[in-house]
């Protein structure tokens, strides 16, 4: 084990820096402010910590080291380029209050994304500011809250959401102040439109819903959903974790959305970087669009042909009624650059990466479903689809409760498995409403040699031992982590003891 | 196309599910929400055609490192050390997901454990999440779970004070996180030397919260701050937003009685980046533990009792208690967070507290440098200044900004922009890599400017 803490070169071990450029720094702090102890920070030379943080990595799974099926993430391949692109000093080195003529290329490029998002959704105004898809969430809901204000319907306390829902769309709408009014889903997922009727009112604010559901099911009553929510006053919102499953084959604007959010670091490729950064612009209809968070990229014709020469100048602007800012600066402006590199590959071609993923996603579901007879004979139960349908998105689910009862293997066992051969664990139990939930999705960016393989894999495991399956990891750098241990017993950081 | 490895096989996967197109898959899409024809967008692009592009485009913008720069506002100019890039970049670390499978996720947990503990050991708390997205959200939801953690002893019912002096951007933040709670936001007077007014400090006894900048936003060290726990009592939590270097030679705010230490981590690890992504830090008490937002790490055995980590304390979030979550926050910044344990591993005790003196050494001689100009003066300058200080001008520092841009320098920040009764106030900042030589490029331009206002 390489311990960071155990680095304890002489005094002043570390990076070689330049002297201050005056003596006596020091005493500009008044001397009750002086640090009494420095932190017991490592004492490490470049040698001992690229070796540390080496060994670190190899200690670490990420798409490029194998398939990462994890359901709902989107975890598709980071092309490299976009790197490169985000080391270049125009974008690194660049500090968000510049004034407007010195970032003209940056801005350009914020405009494009609006513009793009704004294509694809079927909005009328997007923002790039928020930082998360959850942070995401958060803007558009104070952008409808603030449009019930001014619309005299402030009473409208309530934002409803399906039971299927990703945790943050209730946890966002509550941060704004709402109270979360939660309907069943009906079997396969969809919603179920007798449950709305009954849920929403005259204090109905918004409904939040992701479309193709959590289930990876396109929701067909999506448009008599919106109906409803709008005839009672709410306004419609739109969860676009999913986006990557229907881009350029429909949208949410069509759907009858007033707001989305996007994750540009599941659709657009922004690397998920170990829980992030992530990037959630929000997209919004005409009568939101005054609200949305302050400020967005915004153009003019130029009559000297504009900084990027394509004859536009290029500027902030405040949104009339705008909701003000959810991060001080401009967003993840490095990610919105990332996204920017990965659209471009595409273009107009958008829709082949949509097809891509919901091709592999029924493939790979086909493949695991249908396994040739002497596969399946060996497996004691085979996992039952989480919805029945003919065809899913980008998504689908498995429920391995037949095989719990069979054989006592668990959808967290079969989990865990998976990671002896090599494989990143599905998504696990979610969503809640498909008892002992796998959630598979493999993306577009999967060969169908490596889909194969997984499922053969996959079927392989079903028809193991089960004392094998129920002990495992057993090739992983450590076996199954006592998580119950790290809760009761709090070791939040190390002691620092020399 | 290269990012698709099954183009021109898609016949082979349809027929083996018993298909004929790839149409048949989206038949589940009712036909009157279609899109109607392709996307409106440009044609694709090669990689080749896209690097030129960015580099076009990007090239346009004006990196603070082509010329003197004094505008910081919040923000670092840095230096990362090179392994920072390389080694943050490792495919490993950077096409992870969060790490909810700790079996084959013990090194990001490891080293977000390992930055859990250098935060911790540099504000003087004993807790510290992996990131918050940055200062502004990490200041808001500190207050949020302050409330939580002081509401129900409080006298002054959801309220909170805070420093009057925060930047409206920030505060526009704080207000958003905090309208859905009800909680009640009422200004901390400064007095007029720019410092705390103790004595109005008094009234914050009862309430939640205190949110208060060390050094504040004019770059002024604030030993009255070291009072305010003892004047606000052990019923109201103290909140310091801190610039994260000033700590090697600062004292940290948990040696002074403060509850919650929030601050901008971005000096540790990237560049500006034009506002993203960094990343803020949230450290604690234990009695907020419970109540903080965001991801931990905490330290634990598996099976065959070995050293292991793993995310703990889930049941605080949105994934596990959905609307009773202490937060929405899901993806947070942890590759940034990241890059910031490198940086600080790299720097070790001593290199932080020399880069401390770095940037206090060009304040210090940029400050001076002001205050010699004719008709430039330093605000109090008298107050001892971290990063930032504050000059008033003989007319509006716009201008003044707008003249030294056309000349070649990036002379600061015109505070008029954030509030405009400080029109002819320019916010100065230095950075460790400020030289003698931009200095004396800002007093000529400013110089000039001055002399050309007076005439």
């Amino acid at each position: 084990m390489s311990d960071i803490f155990s680095f304890n070169g002489a005094e002043g071990t570390g990076w070689s820096q330049p002297s201050p450029i005056s003596g006596d720094a020091i005493s500009t702090v008044p001397i009750s402010l002086r640090r009494a102890d420095l932190p017991r920070w490592p004492r490490a030379s470049e040698p001992e910590l690229v070796r540390h943080y080496t060994w670190l990595s190899q200690r670490n799974f990420g798409i490029d080291t194998g398939f990462y099926p994890l359901g709902s993430c989107t975890m598709k391949h980071n092309p490299r380029v976009n790197e490169r692109i985000v080391q270049l000093p125009g974008i690194d080195r660049v500090h968000p209050l510049q004034p407007e003529h010195q970032i003209q290329g940056l801005l350009s490029i914020f405009f494009e994304m609006q513009e793009m998002l704004e294509v694809c959704s079927g909005m009328d105004q997007v923002t790039l500011q928020p930082v998360a898809g959850a942070q995401g969430e958060f803007a558009a809901i104070r952008c409808i809250q603030e449009y019930h204000k001014d619309n005299g319907q402030s009473h409208r306390n309530k934002v409803i959401v399906p039971d299927s829902a990703h945790g943050t769309n209730p946890a966002s709408a509550a941060m704004c102040g709402y109270e979360i009014i939660e309907i069943p889903s009906s079997p396969n997922g969809f919603l179920d439109l007798d449950a709305l009727r009954e849920a929403v009112g005259e204090d109905t604010a918004a409904m939040m819903i992701t479309n193709p559901s959590t289930l990876g099911v396109f929701e067909p009553e999506i448009s008599e959903a919106a109906d409803i929510v709008h005839s009672a006053g709410g306004q419609m919102y739109y969860d676009g974790a999913n986006f990557n499953a229907i881009l350029g084959k429909t949208n949410p604007g069509l759907m009858g959305f007033d707001a989305v959010h996007y994750n540009l670091h599941k659709t657009f490729s922004q690397p998920h970087g170990g829980g992030g950064p992530g990037s959630g612009p929000i997209g919004v209809r005409e009568h939101l669009a005054d609200y949305v968070p302050s400020p967005v990229a915004d153009r003019e014709e130029a009559e000297d042909g504009g900084a990027t020469g394509d004859g536009y100048r290029y500027f902030w602007r405040t949104p009339d009624k705008t909701i003000g800012k959810v991060q001080q600066w401009h967003g993840n402006a490095g990610a919105v650059v990332r996204a920017w590199a990965f659209y471009r590959r595409y273009g107009r071609e958008l829709e082949l990466m949509s097809e891509h993923a919901v091709l592999n996603a029924n493939y790979l579901r086909h493949r695991i479903l249908n396994p040739e007879s002497d596969v399946r004979e060996k497996i004691p139960a085979m996992p039952v689809d989480g919805a029945t349908v003919d065809f899913v998105k980008h998504e689908f689910t498995l429920s391995m409760s037949p095989l719990k009862e069979a054989v006592g293997v668990s959808g967290k066992d079969v989990a865990k498995r998976l990671l002896d051969y090599g494989y990143m664990s599905p998504t696990l139990y979610f969503p809640m409403i498909v008892p002992e939930c796998l959630m598979i999705e493999p993306t577009e960016t999967e060969s169908i040699e490596v889909m194969d393989k997984f499922a053969e894999d996959f079927l392989a495991i079903l028809s193991e031992d089960p004392s094998i399956v129920t002990t495992a990891p057993h090739t992983t750098d450590v076996r199954r982590v006592d998580e119950v241990q790290a809760a009761r017993n709090l070791v939040l950081r190390h002691p620092c003891e020399k | 196309m290269d990012q698709l490895p099954n183009l021109g096989r898609e016949h082979e996967m349809l027929s083996a599910m018993g298909l004929s197109g790839i149409e048949d898959l989206f038949s589940d899409i009712p036909e009157k929400i279609r899109t109607d024809g392709p996307l409106p967008l440009r044609p694709p692009q090669s990689e080749e055609e896209i690097w030129a592009d960015a580099q076009r485009l990007l090239g346009v913008n004006i990196d603070l490192d082509s010329r003197p720069s004094f505008l910081s506002a919040g923000l670092a100019r840095n230096f990362v050390p090179t392994m920072v890039g390389m080694l943050a970049t490792r495919g490993e670390f950077l096409t992870s997901y969060t790490p909810y499978q700790p079996e084959v996720s013990q090194g990001m947990l490891q080293a977000m454990w390992e930055f859990q503990t250098m935060i911790s050991e540099l504000v003087g708390l004993p807790v510290s999440n992996v990131s918050m997205y940055d200062s502004s959200t990490a200041a808001a939801e500190a207050i949020t779970c302050a409330v939580r953690v002081k509401g129900r002893k409080a006298t002054q019912k959801g309220v909170v004070y805070v420093s009057e002096f925060v930047p409206p951007h920030k505060m526009s933040v704080i207000r958003n996180y905090t309208q859905g709670g009800g909680i009640e936001l009422r200004p901390l007077k400064h007095g007029t030397d720019g410092r705390i007014d103790l004595e109005a400090a008094q009234e914050a006894t009862g309430s939640c919260a205190v949110y208060v900048e060390q050094p504040n936003a004019f770059g002024v060290m604030d030993e009255g701050i070291t009072r305010l726990k003892e004047i606000i009592g052990e019923h109201t939590a103290l909140i310091v937003c801190v610039d994260a270097v000033s700590l090697g030679i600062m004292e940290a705010p948990g040696k002074y009685g403060a509850d919650i230490v929030v601050g901008e981590g971005q000096p540790f690890g990237i560049g500006p980046t034009a506002g993203g992504p960094i990343y803020g830090l949230f450290a604690c008490g234990k009695d907020y533990l419970r109540q903080m937002p965001g991801r931990i790490v905490g330290q634990t055995v598996d099976e065959d009792g070995l050293d292991a980590f793993t995310l703990t304390l889930s049941t605080r979030e949105q994934h596990i208690r959905r609307h009773r979550a202490t937060s929405n926050i899901c993806s947070n910044e942890t590759l940034i967070a990241l890059m910031g344990a490198m940086h600080m591993a790299m720097l070790g005790p001593e290199g932080l507290e020399r880069l401390a003196l770095r940037v206090a050494a060009a304040t210090e001689s940029t400050k001076s440098a002001m205050a010699s100009i004719p008709g430039v003066e330093v605000v109090e300058s008298n107050n001892p200044n971290f990063r930032e200080f504050v000059v008033e001008l003989p007319g509006d520092a716009r201008l003044a900004v707008d003249y030294m841009d056309r000349n070649g320098v990036l002379g600061g920040f015109p505070l008029g922009d954030w509030w405009e009764s400080m029109s002819d106030r320019l916010l100065i900042g230095c950075d460790e890599r400020t030289s003698i030589s931009d200095i004396e490029a800002l007093s000529t331009v400013l110089s000039a400017w001055v002399e050309g206002v007076n005439k």
